[in-house]
């Protein structure tokens, strides 16, 4: 059925945390959405952002990918498998495929592991049940080749992390990523940590491991810089909807829903003369919270050309261009119901 | 009434004593700050903009920091050699700060109009009564809507934007002279971070108040500010008018960090210029000019004496500390 392309196909996915009440007998009284229908594709070879606001959902919807959140409804297919349906065994197989780098390269790695048993220790893992056979030699050997594909050199792997910089750290992150051999990586917030000229090296090396591996990213950012930067597709949340999809270039140059066009006006240009003549779109209000049911699109809240139609239903995604969707019902066909 | 400075930082010095040895957080520091204009202090985590701007109000804890030379003169007069008691009247009414991040800021178990009050209060010495019709004028002024419920509030019933809104209305309460900004938005999203810093521009421009934009945010700075000061390791390697500093800048640092952001009105694609290395441990600053390690024009010269500030092009408030620029300088 699935399409030889589509590494990941991410269908309708929801996750809702319950708001519980009650000490000894907890009742739930109601959830916070914080995805809410989710669907899109990540091609092979391509690299997805995904960009919203803090609490948007973004990281949820990866951590609910890699399997460690636990999904309230849809379905993700990874290379056309359901994941939700694989037995454990199965999917610790599969996981080789997919690896996470996370963001905060202080507490995601374990502060009394070396660095190059942090590297090796996925190859440990998967060497002991037997998933891969290699030796321990063999292991340390591609701990120390991995170190020095990163940009650290393999005479550190005896260091600790606190030895090491936060932009060095992340490194370590991103090679115990590798160490696998995944296809798609899961790249949440992996440069929001560092200093600004640290971003710029851990970007361009993520850029050449991709060009060099063959990786498949799905990379998240509230930086709409980074994200334009390494991504060839951009799909935008808000209070966990995607609202737009485009290409990279098409969505800087021509965002069509509301929320993109605010939220990239928002962004200050470090260039002064432009800077001087923008407008600025000024959203009006907070995010609303993400546990209020609601009927109504999404952003009808703060958007500057809400419509009556917005708050009684909420818009789908459509198609409006090549490669072009958008949720609003400023693009919907004027027969009215475009369902 | 124009070009009329306001607060002079003269060879500022303050060092933090650890275990580890000392740290030389800021290192001989001057800049000005002319009354009505927008000064920016960028840097990167560690480079010292936050002490800086806390050495004057003398907000630094001893031990184990301390400042060891320099002046800050506020209107003529000399900070430092002023009582504990005098630098008090400063700190809230003529010189406040908003800090980074608002939930740590704002004491959790008092209610949001009485902090704002708090400093009407004591400088303007008010009564509870006129205290609290002032702290609620002022909720309004800076966009919180149904200010007069959301006054009994307590702060974690704000969000993020309305709480970093909060510290800016304590810190304007007392219609001070010069507002410092410590990375007022770096806790805040994009969109909310537009609110924040419209209503300080629009608050600046009416009554003319100084503002001091600390951040790493140089899209901050092309939207805020008049006039910038790089800093790097605890020293102050550029200083520029706003548009001299992105379209000609003279340090080596500037112009890495400048090509090394990813930027959302060029193409993306090619490779990203980057800046080698780390900046330097402050503990342990390597001997020259700090940024010689990670410097690409890195001479002889760079790792055995420090460069002073040159002056360019015979323009007091540009300068850039550089080797590169000795001839310059021995010209002018």
């Amino acid at each position: 059925m699935a399409d030889k392309d589509i590494l990941l196909d991410v269908q309708d996915l929801s996750v809702h945390f319950p708001i519980e009440k009650g000490i000894l007998f907890k009742r739930k009284v109601g959830a916070i959405r914080a995805v809410d229908g989710v669907s899109f594709i990540v091609r092979r070879g391509e690299a997805l952002g995904l960009v919203g606001e803090s609490g948007c959902g973004k990281s949820t919807t990866a951590m609910a990918i890699a399997q460690l959140q636990t999904v309230t409804a849809g379905h993700i297919f990874f290379e056309g498998k359901d994941l939700a349906a694989m037995s454990p065994e199965e999917l610790r197989r599969e996981r080789m495929n997919f690896q996470i780098v996370f963001q905060d390269p202080y507490s995601s790695l374990n502060p009394r592991m070396r660095a190059g048993d942090l590297i090796a220790e996925p190859l440990r893992i998967y060497a002991r049940r037997g998933i891969i056979t290699l030796s321990e030699d063999e292991i340390r050997k591609k701990a120390a080749s991995l170190m020095d594909r990163c940009g650290l050199s393999s005479s550190f792997a005896d260091r600790y992390p606190h030895e090491f910089s936060g932009g060095q750290r992340q490194r370590i992150g991103i090679a115990r990523a590798l160490a696998l051999g995944p296809k798609l990586i899961l790249a949440d917030e992996p440069v929001s940590a560092l200093d600004v000229s640290i971003q710029s090296q851990i970007l361009n090396l993520l850029k050449d491991l991709q060009d060099e591996f063959d990786l498949t990213f799905l990379f998240i950012a509230h930086d709409l810089a980074v994200v334009e930067y390494f991504c060839s597709r951009i799909a935008v949340m808000y209070l966990g909807h995607i609202v737009e999809t485009a290409d990279a270039a098409v969505l800087y140059r021509q965002p069509m829903h509301p929320y993109s066009r605010a939220l990239l006006s928002a962004v200050p240009l470090p260039d002064p003369r432009r800077e001087r003549k923008r407008r600025r779109i000024i959203l009006q209000g907070d995010v609303p919270s993400p546990s209020a049911a609601r009927s109504g699109c999404p952003f009808a809240d703060r958007c500057p050309e809400v419509m009556d139609r917005c708050r009684l239903e909420a818009p789908q995604l459509q198609m409006v261009d090549e490669e072009h969707e958008v949720a609003c019902f400023l693009y919907a066909s004027p027969s009215g119901f475009a369902l | 009434m124009n070009n009329e400075t306001i607060l002079q930082v003269q060879g500022l010095m303050t060092e933090f004593r650890t275990e580890r040895g000392i740290v030389n957080a800021v290192n001989d520091v001057s800049f000005s700050l002319e009354r009505g204009k927008t000064l920016g202090i960028v840097g990167e985590s560690g480079s010292g903009k936050s002490v800086t701007n806390l050495s004057i109000l003398k907000l630094i804890q001893y031990p184990p920091g301390r400042i060891t030379a320099g002046q800050v003169i506020f209107k003529g007069e000399n900070m430092f050699e002023r009582s504990e008691e005098e630098i008090r009247t400063v700190r809230g009414k003529h010189i406040s700060m908003i800090f980074q991040d608002p939930l740590t800021s704002l004491n959790p178990v008092i209610k949001v109009w009485y902090q704002i009050a708090e400093a009407l209060r004591l400088h303007h010495g008010m009564r509870k009564k006129e205290a609290k019709a002032k702290s609620i004028d002022l909720l309004k002024l800076i966009g919180i809507p149904d200010a007069e419920q959301r006054a009994d509030n307590y702060p974690h019933q704000f969000s993020g934007g309305m709480r970093q809104r909060v510290m800016i209305a304590m810190a304007l309460s007392c219609d001070p002279e010069i507002l410092i900004a410590d990375e007022p938005t770096t806790a805040l999203d994009v969109t909310i971070q537009a609110q924040i810093l419209e209503l300080i521009k629009n608050l600046s421009r009416e009554k003319s108040t100084s503002v001091i934009m600390i951040t790493h945010d140089l899209g901050v700075v092309a939207d805020m500010c008049d006039s910038v000061c790089v800093m790097y390791a605890g020293r102050i390697v550029e200083r520029a008018a706003i548009d001299d500093l992105f379209y000609d800048p003279q340090h080596p640092y500037t112009r890495g960090l400048l090509d090394s952001i990813p930027r959302i009105d060029r193409a993306g694609g090619s490779r990203l210029h980057t800046i080698s290395g780390a900046p330097p441990n402050l503990i342990d600053i390597p001997p020259g000019c700090p940024f010689q390690p990670r410097c690409e024009k890195a001479m002889n010269i760079c790792s055995k004496q420090s460069p002073p500030e040159f002056i360019i092009n015979g323009d007091a408030s540009r300068t850039a500390a550089c080797w590169l620029h000795a001839k310059e300088y021995n010209n002018g």
